[in-house]
C-alpha cells in the first residue's frame, strides 16, 4: 500500500507542487500575517508548516496540500490549515472543496486531543479531535515536522501524552479521570463508566450506526443543518453512555465527511463573523435538544457478553489483531494500516442521493441519444439509483443490453433484431408437440420444474397475483426460453427470483429475456451445477471480514461457520429476498453500475454482517442460530445504511479488499470463452 | 430408560422441487398451509417442542433446497442430523424414483457414524390433488421401497389439509430421539434394543 503510493508519487500533483516549494519549514515566522488572511490583529505565528496534506480519496491526484499554522493571540492558541491556492492541476479537485476543508482559527480550547502516527512506511500524520467529538481529516506531514507541532502546542497550552498511549496528547486534560479514561485508547469495553451504564452498550451503538444516524438526519432534512451539530456536546455531557460513544468515534476517527463538512461550516462561519463568535454560536445552540434515535432493538446487545471490539471502530485493535495474524492466517493479504482507516473516515457516512429522473436523464444524453458519460452517470445512479419511471431505459443499459454509446435509432433497430432473434428461440421449444414432448424427458422435467416455480414467485405482488395472470405465463416463457437459449446451463431455482423484477420493470418479452441474458452472462456461475460461482464469492466474502473485522472472522472460525453458507441466499439471488421489492430494484441497479467495484454485493454482505457482529458474537450464535438469524433479516435490513457501509468498506479494504476477490469471481465476466457449464446428463 | 441430557434433535427434509417439504414443515410447526411459499433458496429451520414421557424435546426441522443443483450444500446442513424425512408427491413418479438419489446423498454427505441403521421415514405427501385421482405412486408401490431400505417407516399425507403430518411427525420425533440415544448411549441396554427393533419393524405405526 505504502509502496504504491511512494511510487506513484511522480503523477502526484501535491507532491510536484512540494518540490518546486522546497521543503523547509518555517518556525516561529513572523510573515503569516502576510501569507493568510485568516490572522486577526495581533495574533503571532508560533507554527508554520508546509506541505502538510489530507487525503480526501484513495487517489494521490486528489490530496491536498497546504500550510499548518499555530497562531498566538494573547493567551489563545489557535490552529490554521490553508491549502494552496491553484496548486494542483486536477479539474476534480473543486474550489468548493478546498473551502470544504480548509481548517480556520480553532482554538484550542475546543481540541481535545491530538492523536500522532507514525506508519513504518509513508509519512507521519495526525489527527486533531475537537472537544465535540468532531475529528478533522488526518493531516499528512510531507515535510516532518509532527514532534515541532507538539512541542509548540506544549508551550503555549496545556498538553500531557495519555498514559494509557503515547501517541495521544491530551489538551486541556484537567485531571478529570473520566475525560482522561475517554480520550485513551483503552478498548470501549474496558473503560469504566460512573453512571453504570455497561460499556458494552456503547460498544453495541458503533460509531457505524451514530454516523448513520448524522447521515440519515441529513437526508431527511435535505440539507445540512449546523445547529444540529453544535446541539451535540451539551446532549453528551448528559449522558455517560452516549458520551462514550462519541468518543468511540472521535477515538477512531471515523468520522464522516458529512460531519466534517458541518465542522468546517460551524468555523467558516464563525470567521466571518469574527473570532469571539465561534464560543458564541456553539453555545447559543446548545441547548436545542435533539432527538436521540433509538437504535434498533436487534441490535441491543447483551451487557455481560465480551465482545471484541471491530477493528474498524479502533485502530490500534485493528493493528494489533491484524500485526498478530499478519505471519499467519492472513496469508499474502497485505494488512490494512491507519492510513486506510482514516480514508475511510472521508468517505463513511456519504448520504444517499435522490434517484436519478427524467430531467436529469436527458442530461447524459447527446441529441442522438448517446450516453456521453457513462461514467458519470453510473456514478449518479451508485449514490441514488433510478426513479422508477426510468427504469425500462437505463436499466438495458447497466445490464448491457443496449451499448451506452449507441443512438436512439440504433437501439431500435436492435431492439427489433433481438426481437425477432427472440421469437426464433422461443420457436424451439413451442414448436414441441406433446407427442414429441413424451419422447423428451429432459424437456419436461425442465418445463416442470418452471412450471412449479413461476406459480410461487412474487405471487403477492399485484402484477403477479391471480389466476391465470398474463405476467406469470411471460416469466414461464422467458425462463423456458433461456433454458434453450442456454441449455447447457437450464433452468435453475432462484432464477425466477431474477427475472421477475427485470419482466416487471421491462413489460416487453423480448427485453425481458435479452436484459435477463444479460445478467445471467454475470450471474449464470450462481446456478452452476459444481456451485462453483458460489463457493467462490463466499469464500470472497470469508476473506473480506478476515480483512475487515478479523474478530467477527475469528468468530466465525471458532464456531465453525467459514462456510459463509448462511449467506447462500443474499449472494445467489442478490438479496431479492431480503428487501421488499421497490428496495431490490433500488439494491440492483446500484450494483449494476459496477461503480466503485463489481464486487459491491460482497461488501454489503459484509457490511450487513457488521452491523449485527455484536449481536451474532454477543449471543454466541453458532451456525444453526446464525443461520435462522440471517434468515429472519428478511425485511429488516435499512438498505440506505447498508450501501454507505458497503461503500466506506469497499474504498476501505481498496487493492487488499480486491486481492480478496479471486479473479473470475461473478459477476465478472468470465475469464474464458469456453464452455462454461460442463455438460452433464443430469443437468436439468 | 437411561437418563440423559438430550434437547436438541435434529431432523432433515429432502425431496425434489416442489413436492411440499416447505409445507409439511409449516403445517406440522404452525398448523397453517399457504400457496405463496416461495421456492426454498439455501436452508431455513424451524423448532417445535416435543415431549416424551415427561422430557421435553426440541425438535429443530430443516428445510432445504430441492433442486439437486444445490445437493452440495448439504454437507453443511447434514450434518448432526438424528432424522432424515424423505418426501415425494404421490402425483410424480419422477419425485418417488428420486428418493434413492437423496437418500443416498444425505449418507453420503451426513456419513452418519451407523449408515445402515440411520433412521429415515418417508412421507409422499398431496394425496389431496384431484381427488387422489391424478395419483401415480401406488402406496404399495412406495411400501415396497421402504421395506427394501431397511422398513423405513412410510407415512401418506396432505399437507394442504392437514391430514396425517401429526403423525408422520410424532414418529420422526421418536426416531430421531432413538437415533441421538444410540449414539450417544454404548451400553447395550437390552430393553432399550428390543424396543428399537421392535417400533422399526412396526414401521412406526404404533
Amino acid at each position: 500500500m505504502h509502496e504504491t503510493e511512494i511510487h506513484d508519487l511522480s503523477d502526484d500533483a501535491d507532491y510536484a507542487a512540494s518540490q518546486q516549494q522546497g521543503s523547509a519549514s518555517i518556525m516561529r515566522s513572523d510573515s503569516g500575517r502576510q501569507s493568510s488572511s485568516s490572522e486577526p490583529d495581533g495574533a503571532e505565528v508560533v507554527y508554520s508548516k508546509d506541505n502538510v496534506t489530507i487525503h480526501p480519496t484513495q487517489f494521490a491526484s486528489e490530496r491536498i496540500s497546504g500550510r499548518l499554522k499555530l497562531i498566538k493571540q494573547g493567551s489563545s492558541l489557535f490552529m490554521t490549515w490553508i491549502p494552496y491556492k491553484g496548486q494542483s492541476s486536477n479539474a476534480r479537485l473543486s474550489e468548493k472543496d478546498r473551502n470544504l476543508y480548509t481548517i480556520r482559527a480553532v482554538p484550542f480550547t475546543e481540541v481535545r486531543s491530538v492523536r500522532r502516527h507514525t506508519p513504518a512506511l509513508g509519512w507521519q500524520y495526525i489527527i486533531v479531535v475537537l472537544s465535540s467529538g468532531l475529528a478533522f481529516p488526518p493531516l499528512y506531514f510531507y515535510n516532518g515536522g509532527v514532534k515541532e507541532f507538539l512541542a509548540t502546542i506544549k508551550q503555549h497550552v496545556f498538553l500531557v501524552r495519555s498514559a494509557e498511549d503515547a501517541n495521544v496528547f491530551l489538551i486541556n486534560d484537567f485531571e478529570n479521570p473520566l475525560q482522561r479514561t475517554l480520550s485513551s485508547l483503552e478498548l470501549p469495553r474496558a473503560v469504566s463508566v460512573g453512571s453504570g451504564h455497561s460499556t458494552s452498550i456503547s460498544v453495541g451503538e458503533s460509531p457505524l450506526v451514530e454516523t448513520q444516524e448524522r447521515s440519515n438526519r441529513n437526508v431527511r432534512d435535505g440539507r445540512l443543518s449546523v445547529s444540529e451539530y453544535s446541539g451535540r456536546p451539551r446532549q453528551k455531557s448528559q449522558d455517560p453512555a452516549r458520551d462514550l460513544s462519541i468518543h468511540v468515534l472521535e477515538k477512531f476517527s471515523l468520522v464522516t465527511k458529512f460531519a466534517r463538512e458541518t465542522t468546517s461550516q460551524i468555523f467558516g462561519e464563525a470567521h466571518t463573523n469574527g473570532f469571539g463568535a465561534i464560543e458564541k454560536r456553539r453555545y447559543n445552540q446548545s441547548s436545542i435538544d435533539q432527538p436521540q434515535k433509538v437504535s434498533n432493538s436487534v441490535e441491543k446487545v447483551p451487557d455481560e457478553a465480551p465482545i471484541a471490539s471491530d477493528p474498524l471502530e479502533k485502530i490500534s485493535c485493528m493493528k494489533h489483531n491484524l500485526g498478530e495474524e499478519a505471519a499467519t492466517d492472513v496469508g499474502n493479504f497485505e494488512l490494512i494500516n491507519c492510513e486506510e482507516f482514516d480514508k475511510l473516515a472521508l468517505v463513511w457516512g456519504k448520504p444517499r442521493q435522490p434517484a436519478l429522473g427524467p430531467e436529469e436523464w436527458v442530461t447524459f444524453l447527446d441529441s442522438e441519444g448517446r450516453i456521453t458519460d457513462s461514467k458519470a452517470l453510473r456514478k449518479r445512479i451508485f449514490y441514488g439509483g433510478v426513479e422508477h419511471i426510468l427504469r425500462k431505459e437505463v436499466w438495458a443499459f447497466l445490464l448491457g443490453y443496449h451499448a451506452y454509446d449507441s443512438t436512439y435509432a440504433e437501439r431500435e433497430y436492435f431492439r427489433s433484431l433481438k426481437k425477432s432473434e427472440y421469437e426464433t428461440i422461443k420457436n424451439q421449444w413451442q414448436s414441441i408437440s406433446p407427442e414429441q414432448a413424451k419422447r423428451f424427458t429432459k424437456f419436461r422435467e425442465r418445463k416442470g420444474l418452471i412450471d412449479k416455480d413461476v406459480v410461487r414467485t412474487d405471487r403477492s405482488l399485484s402484477f403477479y397475483d391471480g389466476d391465470d395472470n398474463p405476467n406469470v405465463n411471460l416469466l414461464r416463457d422467458i425462463l423456458l426460453t433461456y433454458s434453450f437459449y442456454n441449455f447447457d446451463l437450464g433452468y435453475c431455482q432462484g432464477m425466477s427470483d431474477l427475472l421477475s423484477p427485470i419482466l416487471f420493470v421491462m413489460g416487453d418479452e423480448s427485453e425481458s429475456f435479452w436484459c435477463f441474458v444479460s445478467l445471467m452472462e454475470r450471474l449464470g456461475p450462481n446456478f452452476n451445477r459444481d456451485q462453483n460461482g458460489m463457493h467462490t464469492q463466499l469464500f470472497a466474502i470469508s476473506k473480506l471480514v478476515e480483512l475487515l473485522d478479523s474478530p467477527l472472522h475469528n468468530y466465525f472460525k471458532q464456531h465453525d461457520c467459514l462456510n459463509y453458507f448462511f449467506c447462500f441466499r443474499w449472494v445467489l439471488i442478490q438479496f431479492k429476498r431480503e428487501f421488499e421489492y421497490e428496495k431490490t430494484m433500488r439494491l440492483w441497479e446500484v450494483l449494476w453500475t459496477h461503480y466503485l467495484s463489481e464486487h459491491l454485493h460482497l461488501y454489503v454482505c459484509v457490511a450487513i454482517l457488521k452491523r449485527y457482529r455484536n449481536k451474532i458474537m454477543g449471543e454466541q450464535m453458532d451456525f444453526d442460530t446464525l443461520l435462522k438469524f440471517i434468515n429472519e433479516l428478511s425485511g429488516q435490513i435499512e438498505l440506505d445504511a447498508v450501501l454507505r457501509d458497503a461503500e466506506a468498506l469497499c474504498i476501505c479494504a481498496g487493492e487488499n479488499g480486491a486481492a480478496c476477490i479471486p479473479p473470475g469471481t461473478p459477476p465478472s465476466l468470465p475469464i474464458d470463452n469456453g464452455l462454461w457449464y460442463p455438460q452433464q446428463d443430469d443437468v436439468l | 430408560m437411561p437418563s440423559r441430557r438430550r434437547t436438541l434433535l435434529k431432523v432433515i427434509i429432502l425431496g425434489d422441487s416442489g413436492v411440499g417439504k416447505t409445507s409439511l414443515m409449516n403445517q406440522y410447526v404452525n398448523k397453517k398451509f399457504s400457496n405463496q411459499y416461495k421456492a426454498t433458496i439455501g436452508a431455513d429451520f424451524l423448532t417445535k417442542e416435543v415431549q416424551f414421557e415427561d422430557r421435553l424435546f426440541t425438535l429443530q426441522i430443516w428445510d432445504t433446497a430441492g433442486q439437486e443443483r444445490f445437493q452440495s450444500l448439504g454437507v453443511a446442513f447434514y450434518r448432526g442430523a438424528d432424522c432424515c424425512v424423505l418426501v415425494y408427491d404421490v402425483n410424480s413418479m419422477k419425485s418417488f424414483d428420486n428418493l434413492n438419489n437423496w437418500r443416498e446423498e444425505f449418507l453420503i454427505q451426513a456419513s452418519p457414524s451407523d449408515p445402515e441403521n440411520f433412521p429415515f421415514v418417508v412421507i409422499g405427501n398431496k394425496i389431496d390433488v384431484d381427488g387422489g385421482n391424478s395419483r401415480v405412486v401406488s402406496e404399495k408401490k412406495a411400501r415396497a421401497w421402504c421395506a427394501s431400505k431397511g422398513n423405513i417407516p412410510y407415512f401418506e399425507t396432505s399437507a394442504k389439509e392437514g391430514i396425517n403430518v401429526e403423525e408422520a411427525f410424532q414418529c420422526i420425533a421418536k426416531n430421531a430421539l432413538k437415533s441421538g440415544e444410540e449414539e450417544e448411549i454404548y451400553l447395550p441396554d437390552t430393553i432399550d434394543v428390543a424396543s428399537n427393533s421392535q417400533s422399526r419393524s412396526s414401521g412406526c405405526e404404533c
